[in-house]
């Protein structure tokens, strides 16, 4: 039993309902008590859902319990005469796990035909959100894909696009542009907008396509072993790691081609997948050249996140940006020995395995990095402490659900992550402007630096769709316990430093001052900090 | 069924609806009670619904959390939350500490009365509040809150006659309830819950309960039955409908007889622009967050056309004038969604009060939708909230006319490829 304010992944109810609410003709019910379908209000807010998520619950009420009594037969047959789906996923809940009832046979009782019912009983209290996910989306291929004739010509399905996935929608298009520059047909997109027929006719496709580390994955390794399909693993993310996807695509299929006969693809030249098919497809490796990026190389990057994009970000800001990893980590444990390996000889130090945002938050706040990578929770605490912070994977918020087009993936997506990193970061150019002329002539406030304080009850709906209002708890930037006293002419100094620096620099001078021994940070102690640690 | 006379037919449903269980009323009952910590016992689930549904992102140290069972805290047989605890009480130094249930300890059967009584301190009660969607329903444990905080009530003395108002509301609706009773010569004794665990107000023998939330029906009855008071029943205090009959039967209990129907009359002239617009309009209410009955009872009196008026809990007895005054409604309790969803279609609402769930769907669908859970968040209470109130329901109407033409089968392609 732990004391816990937060946490990075869903539930296991989640992980499932994101696989069925992208699935056409499928319908989940939780057996579960009033409240549990709280998830449909993450697709009908986050997505703005304009139709209604396939998702019933068959409500267990207390007094159900008591006399023994489960709705569960009684709420399938309602799905099926209102909605009359291909296909129910039934699914258990805390509670209905916890008593172990028998979710087959109560189905058994609606009377349903078997073939129509897809008991995922998993243990809830085990099993998170991306394992429910993967599991459930490897039992729906292996229930249902069938051994059939290939296409005639290359093609591939995208497996692992989920509903709520980061950047989902613009991910795909990214793909499918590159895809159709190739010469590629998509045969099955999964789960997202698939049908059961689409299940059934994954193995018609040449190659199996799952960047994704934490969903689908799993689905595309039993469809190599059942029906020999080759698969690509890796996650175009960056202009080298998606040269490098294009290549062992091409050579894949090529190889399959060979055994069919048919004539192979060939790479185009690079401008073919420019949005304008006449220019440079990305332009970052320029970008990452120019004089104004040069101040970029003494930058230090934090990257915590899922495995992916961990592991996708901290290679592209090191080997396309030039940038310093000061650390990294990720909140799933499943997948750490993998981010590990595939980050070896990244990181100065350990990776950071932990679902305690909190923990996170102390890193950043010692460490004080110039970019942080992270999750919504890291954007926050980031918020809190002054450091720039752009989120580059799950649990998002619905800031990250944006109408533009912003992949993540292919080169489109390089130029996405390289634009969000510049903006985020503080610039170069102007950034020594401003520390050498102190703050340009311009008075900045020091109540720029103000913490949020609480939000008030009568708060209406505000831009993060959510009618509650974001809740600013109490906010304590300095700890009482061993806090620093300033002298005033200390502070007057220190208001001298540019704003957005400021917040560092009194805590480096502190930490400095601790080291030292000092009580107060006096003007004395500032100098000999600044000389010290320099700027 | 035999029925009274006067009593109104409800058509009772088997519940399936989409909406939130009790814990939600940590959203906002942590904020009114300022120097309090919410606790729940409960699982992944509980947390992930209150940062998610709830919008609540934490920036630094919040006043609720999740004592989280994992697999293996499901074989204890009690659960052991004194390190929790000693960790609530070094961070946040809170007055009282809201010990929560959630599904899986209920299902457990742990004994949460002796679990807070053991944690208890006189310096910090531990006190548990029921809250688990075996039982609750979204609003409805703002009610096993304030049942809990009764103890902590002074009792005031025979003869001390005052009213204390049930319910909580931000400062600024309080102040103006206050002032407003004041004004009529009510002497006011305080809100249950007052901003702080200390500053709960005191009840006895002549004290007046006065609910302004439509969701705190057992408080009331505990609180009648414990401490001898009375409780008001009339309209609540939503419209100027409600608000007249509101304060004309508060008035009565203290033997001051107003008239506010001019006041009354006035306030729908402030409102006849919205009026105008809303007279005749099909308005569809699925349950939600309880309020569901005031808020059609002022829709039905402002000339609307309240096609189906459906809540989650209806209590004959501490609803029945808003059961009367919308005699003729069509009103039922523990709805089915599914059953909704196909009348709505059929008869067409041109505007739909509806949960976080179901709102962006039902405009998918072409509906012009309301979230029921603004109306809770927003001050629409007595004189002062009537042209707020009356502006939450046209605003949806008159955005909507504004906007251009909109072609579903356009605009709609690929945003949810499942449905297509």
């Amino acid at each position: 039993m732990r004391l816990a304010f937060w946490l990075y992944e869903g539930t296991a109810l989640h992980g499932i309902s994101r696989v069925t609410n992208s699935m056409k003709g499928v319908h989940t019910v939780y057996h579960a008590p009033q409240g549990d379908d709280y998830i449909t209000a993450t697709y009908t807010m986050l997505e703005r859902t304009p139709q209604f998520p396939g998702l019933s619950i068959s409500v267990v009420r207390g007094r159900d319990l008591a006399q023994g009594v489960s709705r569960l037969p009684a709420t399938l047959q309602q799905v099926e005469h209102h909605y009359s789906p291909e296909l129910i996923v039934i699914a258990p809940s805390c509670s209905t796990a916890l008593l172990q009832e028998d979710l087959h046979q109560l189905a058994a009782h609606s009377g349903l035909p078997p073939e129509k019912i897809l008991v995922y009983a998993l243990n809830p209290f085990r099993v998170s959100e991306n394992e429910a996910a993967d599991g459930l989306l490897t039992e729906l291929v292996k229930r249902f894909a069938q051994t059939q004739e290939k296409t005639a010509r290359p093609s591939v399905n995208l497996l692992g696009f989920t509903s709520l996935g980061f950047h989902l929608r613009a991910n795909l298009t990214s793909l499918r542009r590159m895809l159709q520059t190739l010469g590629i047909t998509v045969n099955v997109v999964a789960p997202w907008g698939a049908g059961i027929d689409d299940l059934r006719k994954l193995p018609a496709a040449w190659l199996n396509i799952a960047p994704y580390r934490e969903i689908g994955a799993t689905a595309a390794e039993y469809l190599a072993e059942t029906f020999d399909m080759p698969a690509i693993y890796e996650a175009p993310i960056g202009v080298e790691p998606t040269l490098a996807w294009l290549r062992s695509l091409i050579g894949k299929l090529n190889a399959t081609a060979a055994e069919r006969g048919v004539p192979p693809l060939v790479m185009p030249a690079l401008n073919a997948f420019s949005l304008d098919g006449m220019s440079a497809p990305s332009g970052v490796p320029w970008f990452a050249r120019t004089a104004d990026m040069e101040s970029f190389s003494n930058k230090r990057a934090f990257v915590f996140g899922d495995a992916t994009h961990t592991v996708a970000l901290v290679k592209f800001l090191r080997d396309e940006l030039g940038m310093q990893i000061i650390g990294a980590g990720t909140y799933l444990e499943r997948h750490a020995d993998w981010v590990r390996k595939e980050l070896e000889g990244y990181l100065p130090g350990a990776l950071i395995v932990t679902d305690k945002f909190q923990d996170v938050a102390q890193i950043i706040d010692d460490q004080m990095p110039d970019l942080v990578c992270g999750t919504q929770m890291e954007r926050h605490s980031c918020r809190k402490l002054d450091v720039p912070c752009m989120v580059i994977c799950p649990p998002t918020h619905i800031e990250n659900h944006l109408l533009g087009y912003y992949p993540f993936f292919g080169f489109d997506g390089a130029d996405v992550i390289a634009d969000r990193v510049y903006l985020s970061c503080k610039l170069g150019l102007e950034k020594h402007l401003i520390d050498f002329f102190g703050d340009a002539g311009l008075e900045y406030e020091e109540s720029e630096a103000s913490a949020p304080s609480e939000a008030s009850v009568s708060a209406q709906a505000d831009s993060n769709g959510h009618v509650l209002p974001e809740i600013a708890a109490e906010v304590t930037v300095n700890a009482a316990d061993g806090e620093m006293k300033w002298s005033d002419e200390a502070e007057t100094m220190l208001k001298k430093v540019p704003f957005f620096v400021r917040k560092k620099v009194r805590k480096n001078t502190e930490n400095f001052a601790h080291e030292r021994g000092e009580s107060m940070v006096s003007i004395e102690v500032f100098r000999q900090a600044k000389e010290s640690l320099g700027g | 069924m035999m029925q009274a006379p006067g009593d109104i037919q409800v058509i009772k449903e088997d519940n399936v609806t989409h909406s939130f269980c009790g814990l939600a009323c940590v959203g906002w009952m942590y904020q009114k009670i300022k120097d309090s910590f919410f606790l729940v016992l409960g699982t992944h689930t509980c947390a992930h619904f209150l940062q998610n549904a709830l919008g609540m992102m934490i920036f630094a140290k919040p006043r609720f959390g999740i004592a989280l069972m994992e697999e293996g805290d499901l074989s204890k047989n009690e659960p052991t939350l004194e390190g929790i605890i000693s960790e609530i009480k070094a961070d946040h130094n809170p007055s009282v500490i809201f010990l929560l249930s959630s599904c899986t300890p209920e299902v457990m059967k742990v004994d949460f009365k002796g679990l807070a009584h053991l944690l208890s301190t006189p310096d910090v009660p531990v006190l548990f509040v029921p809250a688990s969607g075996l039982v609750y329903n979204f609003t409805q444990a703002e009610d096993s809150v304030l049942s809990a905080l009764v103890p902590f009530c002074p009792q005031a003395p025979a003869g001390q006659k005052s009213v204390v108002f049930l319910g909580s509301v931000n400062d600024i609706t309080a102040d103006d309830l206050r002032a407003e009773a004041e004004a009529l010569g009510i002497p006011v004794g305080g809100f249950l819950p007052e901003s702080r665990f200390d500053k709960m107000p005191a009840i006895g023998p002549d004290t007046v309960l006065a609910p302004i939330q439509p969701y705190l029906s057992r408080v009331a009855v505990k609180l009648s039955r414990e401490r001898g008071c009375s409780v008001l029943h009339s309209l609540f205090p939503f419209g100027p409908d409600g608000t007249r009959a509101f304060w004309e039967d508060l008035a009565r209990e203290f033997g001051i007889t107003v008239d506010l129907r001019d006041r009354e009359k006035a306030a729908w002239d402030k409102i006849r622009n919205q009026t105008e617009l809303l007279k005749g309009k099909k308005v569809f209410l699925t349950a939600d967050t309880m309020m569901e009955l005031p808020l059609a009872r002022f829709l039905h009196s402002a000339g609307a056309d309240v096609v189906e008026c459906s809540s989650a809990y209806i209590n004959k007895k501490f609803h029945a004038r808003e059961l009367q005054a919308l005699d003729g409604v069509r009103v039922v309790e523990q709805p089915n969604f599914h059953r909704q969803l196909e009348d709505v279609r059929r008869i067409k609402p041109d505007l739909i009060i509806t949960s976080l769930m179901t709102a962006n769907p039902f405009a998918g669908n072409g509906f012009v939708v309301k979230w029921s859970m603004e109306f809770m968040l927003m001050s629409i209470h007595s004189w002062s909230g009537v042209v707020t109130l009356a502006n939450m329901f046209v605003s949806p109407l008159q955005r909507r006319s504004k906007l251009p033409a909109f072609d579903r089968e356009v605009w709609l392609e690929g945003v949810m490829p499942s449905a297509e």
